[in-house]
């Protein structure tokens, strides 16, 4: 009883918050206080949603936002899948040779500190400017957190579920499936967590950066309303990119962490 | 000895090697272990009984061998199954029956259903059918043990490896897992090696009863007399609780007064 009353609680406190900043973004908008920039840092709430709408219905140069949303997404997706089948392979690899591990572990070590942008000029080099550089960009971001908390989770599992699984004849791969990685598994969706975060940024980003004419994005739509001064659809898209990953921590994410260690009593 | 014994010891030699050097945990240890023997093993602390368990499971390396109906034992096997101390044995991902089952689907070729069937039965020995949906997190240390002792159960296994597995439990949850210890010892032909710090729990259970002293030295090797069920009040209790505290503490026996 008391805890569902904190939890009543809490929700109204954050939905109070939330108009109130509301509120006082129509105040700024209207009093214009702020002088003649001030209807483009600004804009109106009804601005912003009218640009919300139009930017789907209209979109930009004859095309809909969807399709920006749908480019962005089709590369994301293949990047997440591509970095995490590395990541699972790799770091299972690792468990099997010591040599293999010391190796992986250093580079992960290594790349985990860089950031995707900053590796960009390499990649145009390499691909020149086309889809799969932000699929490689994706992959990097997702990789490496991915595997550092693999690796983690699998030099974590405590030595009892190991010998229980010995005890009971597993050996080499079905060791790995049958016990290091569900024993894995709060590490594995730490991993998820920041790995989906990093390659979201890295995505828009990267869109920013450079617009791939073949496969516009989210990004490329954002660049192309500053360009433009058209202030309302860039706010009405930043809430789009807010609303996306909302939708991928509460419909995905959490459903997979509530499934898995939560059931299991596993996190920490 | 006429037959030869289910599980044979000979020579076993467990030296541990760390920063601060070597250190021989059991010399030359032989031991016999009959079919369907109860066998409890008493020793003071860090005298090797975790490691002989440990070696016999395979967990370790050693010289000397262990050998199970004649065959000599390495590795791991689910002929000799541990049942640890620790409650955290079972696997948190896997419900109560499929922590029993699992071991089962991985050595029997029988069809889903089947092992499904004798995982229950094995729960149902242990008075724990009811909790077979649940997670291991959600049940009592007791309750944990016996899942861990159905899953031998379940499996078959002729030798099963018992680590002081009730010692962490308040003193009602333990009387009653050793009375269901006994009638599990009593209609199943399950060979135990059963390690405790509790006298009385030796007397109880055991139907021979080991007193190690310093590296696996055997002070005390006899078959327990006692009828069983045994309580305190029983006939000849007290010489042998006596007799075994005296091997325990003093490191030898009382000179036996002859008849
Ligand atoms: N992995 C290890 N490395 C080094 N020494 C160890 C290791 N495991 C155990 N030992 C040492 O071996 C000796 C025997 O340990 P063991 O756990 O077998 O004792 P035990 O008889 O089970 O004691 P207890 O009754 O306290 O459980 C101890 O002195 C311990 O310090
Ligand atoms: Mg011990």
């Amino acid at each position: 009883m008391n805890s569902k009353k904190k939890h009543a609680v809490s929700v109204i406190a954050r939905v109070i918050y939330v108009i109130a900043l509301l509120v006082i973004w129509e105040c700024v908008a209207r009093s214009g206080i702020l002088g003649p920039r001030s209807s483009l840092i600004f804009p109106s709430l009804e601005q912003i949603g009218e640009a919300f709408i139009k930017n789907f219905i209209k979109g930009y140069a004859g095309t809909s936002l969807w399709i920006y949303i749908a480019n962005s997404m089709k590369l994301l997706l293949t990047g997440l899948v591509i970095g995490i089948l590395l990541a699972f392979i790799l770091s299972g690899l690792s468990m099997v040779s010591f040599i293999f591990f010391k190796i992986y572990d250093l580079t992960v070590s290594v790349f985990d500190l860089l950031p995707g942008i900053a590796l960009l000029p390499v990649v145009i080099i390499i691909f020149g400017v086309r889809e799969e550089v932000i699929v490689f960009l994706v992959v990097h971001a997702v990789l490496w957190p991915m595997s550092r908390n693999m690796l983690d989770g699998f030099n974590a599992t405590p030595r009892i579920y190991v010998e229980a699984g010995k005890n009971m004849g597993l050996k080499g791969a079905g060791l790995i499936f049958g016990v290091y990685l569900p024993a894995a598994a709060s590490y594995i969706v730490s991993g998820l967590k920041s790995g989906w975060a990093r390659a979201w940024r890295g995505l828009i980003s990267a869109e920013m950066i450079f617009g791939i004419a073949s496969s516009p994005g989210i990004g490329l739509f954002i660049n192309q309303m500053r360009t433009n001064m058209n202030n309302a659809e860039m706010y009405a898209t930043l809430l789009v990119i807010i609303i996306i990953g909302v939708i991928v921590q509460y419909g995905i994410l959490r459903p997979i962490e509530v499934n898995t260690v939560r059931k299991w009593g596993m996190t920490k | 000895m006429s037959k030869e014994a289910l599980l044979q010891i000979r020579d076993l030699t467990k030296i541990y090697t760390d920063d601060s050097g070597e250190k021989t945990v059991l010399k030359d240890l032989d031991l016999d272990v009959e079919k369907s023997e109860f066998l409890c093993i008493l020793g003071p602390s860090g005298c090797g009984k975790s490691t002989l368990l440990r070696c016999i499971a395979g967990f370790e390396e050693y010289s000397g061998s262990v050998s199970v109906d004649g065959t000599q034992r390495r590795e791991p096997g689910i002929d000799r199954f541990m049942v640890f101390q620790d409650f955290n044995q079972l696997f948190p991902w896997k419900t109560v029956i499929n922590n029993v089952a699992y071991p089962l689907s991985l050595n029997i070729k029988a069809p889903k259903a089947e092992i499904k069937e004798r995982a229950l039965e094995a729960l149902n020995k242990v008075g724990l059918s009811g909790c077979k949906d649940q997670y291991p997190h959600q049940l009592s240390g007791g309750m944990k043990q016996r899942v861990a002792i159905a899953k031998a159960l379940a499996l078959r296994s002729p030798i099963i490896l018992m680590d002081e597995p009730f010692a962490a439990l308040d003193a009602m949850t333990r009387s009653g897992l050793q009375k269901e210890m006994l009638s599990i010892s009593e209609s199943e032909k399950n060979t135990i090696i059963f390690i405790t710090h509790n006298i009385q729990e030796a007397i109880i259970l055991g139907t021979r009863i080991l007193v190690f002293g310093q590296q696996g030295h055997i002070l005390f090797d006899e078959k327990n007399p006692m009828q069983r069920p045994v309580t305190p009040a029983s006939e000849g209790y007290g010489e042998l609780w006596e007799e075994l505290h005296h091997a325990l503490y003093e490191g030898s026996l009382p000179a036996k007064t002859s008849k």
